[in-house]
């Protein structure tokens, strides 16, 4: 349970709290008593001592997604990650080809990544997914051409929390020898990654979505073969030239250890949230018009995305402010627009506006569920109660 | 101001919509607007000698539509329905912290209501 509110914070796909197991190693490699050193000055043992602690995290991050620690860059955060693993492979590739592929329902990291590129020459292929938000590698297999150079798909929807068959894909790639690129920012930590059997080339992820830091994430890069990226920023060479400026040695160091315990709880986890999420889903499904958005099995457990037929959207997201929730995802909540994942899966106009994204995450509690499926039931009903008539479906469906 | 950073009176008429529901028996409804596009609005108004002397409202939309709404049922007790020049989209935008491109919401409920008055002339009180 978060303590700071009287609300029920059901966000956990745009932020996690920090852990206080990662915040208390991070305040270890801030202060003067501490690993406050610049990990670039190898001159003194303080230098290195933070250069000790980077490399600590690195190999954590490396374990979790079955890489080397040689092969992980530190960025700013997915969004860097999602930029440097595009553009650096676009920029380093243009005279091999200038075709990529991704899909409509990728993270605006990547969708507006893809649009500068096309801007620059590109032509980039936007799929729309086939399986109920998945892409499938034969959609992918229909697209590629003689010039595409990289292919970019999520493992985790964002919004909708629907995974793909990512291993499927990477194995098509690597036959056609195209790069594959995974944002896996949603999916770290709460789904097994192993970059070798899923011949994931790139794979970005984020600090802040497992509980540590926000500010931090890595982009694993494969080193065998090379994968050759032409760097976003330069500036002292670090990270093998790749990323350069100095390290967050505080920020490095808590999503290391955001990663290990990740790591560790990833089953009990899984577990937990599953149940969680059921019990949420068994209490709201009951209103009836409620309309799961996605995959129904092949989704992470923290994420469930329903449309709430009769109810405008504006109006079901203020009603619910005693719960921290998404309307589509918070990326693009500010704009008026109807969610573009939705509406790639089919839904409508009004559905998709009508959407709300509910995720859990460690804090949640059974007694929150609970609580945040009455908010929920009441107040559909009152503005059901409210409108000229009440368009409802008993139908409870996947889109 | 932020998409939900409403008013206070919008708060208030949001969480609180005095006059919500349906009259039952002889009245006179105007409704405007479609739900596909994202705002409904429907009143019913009882006449008494052409004077509103209840009213009621159902809406789908957004709290601005629900709090506009309600206002105007609330508003129109006590006056003639077949003159609406009270209803001031802009000074209702003003009054109720309405942003610039919410004042679409606005001239639905204003349609509505104009749709009902137009009706004044096929009956008497009702």
């Amino acid at each position: 349970m978060i303590c700071s509110s009287d609300i029920i914070y059901m966000d956990y796909a745009a932020t996690t709290p920090v852990d206080d197991r990662v915040a208390r190693l991070m305040c270890e490699c801030m202060t003067r008593d501490g690993v406050f050193a610049n990990p670039a000055s190898r001159s003194h043992q303080l230098g290195r001592d933070a250069q000790g602690r980077v490399e600590m995290a690195r190999h954590e991050i490396a374990r979790l997604l079955g890489a080397s620690h040689t092969e992980i860059i530190w960025t700013s955060g997915a969004t860097e990650s999602d930029n440097l693993a595009l553009k650096g492979v676009a920029h380093s590739l243009r005279e091999q080809g200038r075709h990529l592929i991704t899909s409509r329902t990728e993270h605006k990291a990547v969708l507006d990544t893809a649009r500068q590129l096309e801007r620059e020459g590109f032509e980039v292929s936007l799929l729309v997914p086939a399986d109920q938000g998945r892409v499938t590698a034969e959609q992918i297999a229909a697209e590629l051409r003689d010039d595409t150079i990289l292919v970019s798909i999520m493992h985790a929807n964002n919004e909708t929390g629907v995974v793909s068959d990512i291993a499927a894909i990477g194995r098509l790639c690597r036959e056609r020898g195209v790069l594959f690129h995974v944002d896996a920012a949603q999916s770290a930590g709460k789904l097994p990654i192993d970059v070798g059997e899923m011949c994931i080339d790139l794979l970005s992820v984020s600090g802040h979505k497992i509980y540590g830091p926000k500010g931090i994430g890595a982009l694993y890069v494969r080193s065998c073969p090379a994968t050759h990226l032409e760097p976003l920023i330069h500036g002292g060479g670090h990270e093998r030239g790749m990323r350069s400026g100095t390290l967050p040695t505080h920020q490095i160091v808590g999503m290391g250890e955001a990663f290990r315990l990740a790591g560790q709880q990833m089953e009990s986890e899984k577990h937990k949230l599953t149940g969680l999420r059921d019990r949420f889903w068994n209490g709201i499904s009951r209103l009836g018009g409620v309309l799961l958005n996605g995959h129904r099995d092949a989704r992470i457990p923290g994420i469930l995305n329903v449309s709430i037929e009769g109810v405008e959207g504006e109006s079901l997201l203020f009603a619910l402010r005693e719960l921290a929730v998404s309307s589509g995802s918070a990326c693009t909540s500010a704009s008026r627009e109807a969610s573009y994942v939705l509406r790639a899966l089919g839904r409508s106009d009004q559905l998709a506006q009508s959407s709300i994204r509910f995720s859990i995450g460690r804090y949640t509690s059974e007694d929150e569920i609970d609580r945040a499926v009455a908010i929920v039931a009441k107040q559909v009903h009152r503005l059901r109660g409210l409108a000229p008539k009440t368009p409802v479906t008993s139908g409870r469906e996947a889109g | 101001m932020d998409s939900l950073d409403y008013s206070q009176q919008v708060r208030d008429r949001f969480d609180r919509p005095a006059n919500a529901g349906r009259l039952l028996g002889p009245v006179i409804s105007g409704v405007a607007g479609e739900e596909d596009l994202g705002t409904r609005i429907e009143f019913d108004f009882r006449l008494r000698s052409g004077v509103v002397e209840e009213s009621a409202f159902r809406v789908y939309g957004c709290p601005h539509a629900i709090a506009a709404a309600s206002w105007v049922a609330e508003t129109a007790r006590g006056r003639r329905l077949d003159d609406t020049s009270w209803m001031d989209p802009l000074k209702l935008a003003g009054m109720l912290d309405v942003p610039e491109h919410k004042l679409g919401v606005l001239l639905v409920v204003q349609d509505a209501l104009e749709a009902a008055a137009g009706k004044c002339d096929e009956s008497e009180d009702r």
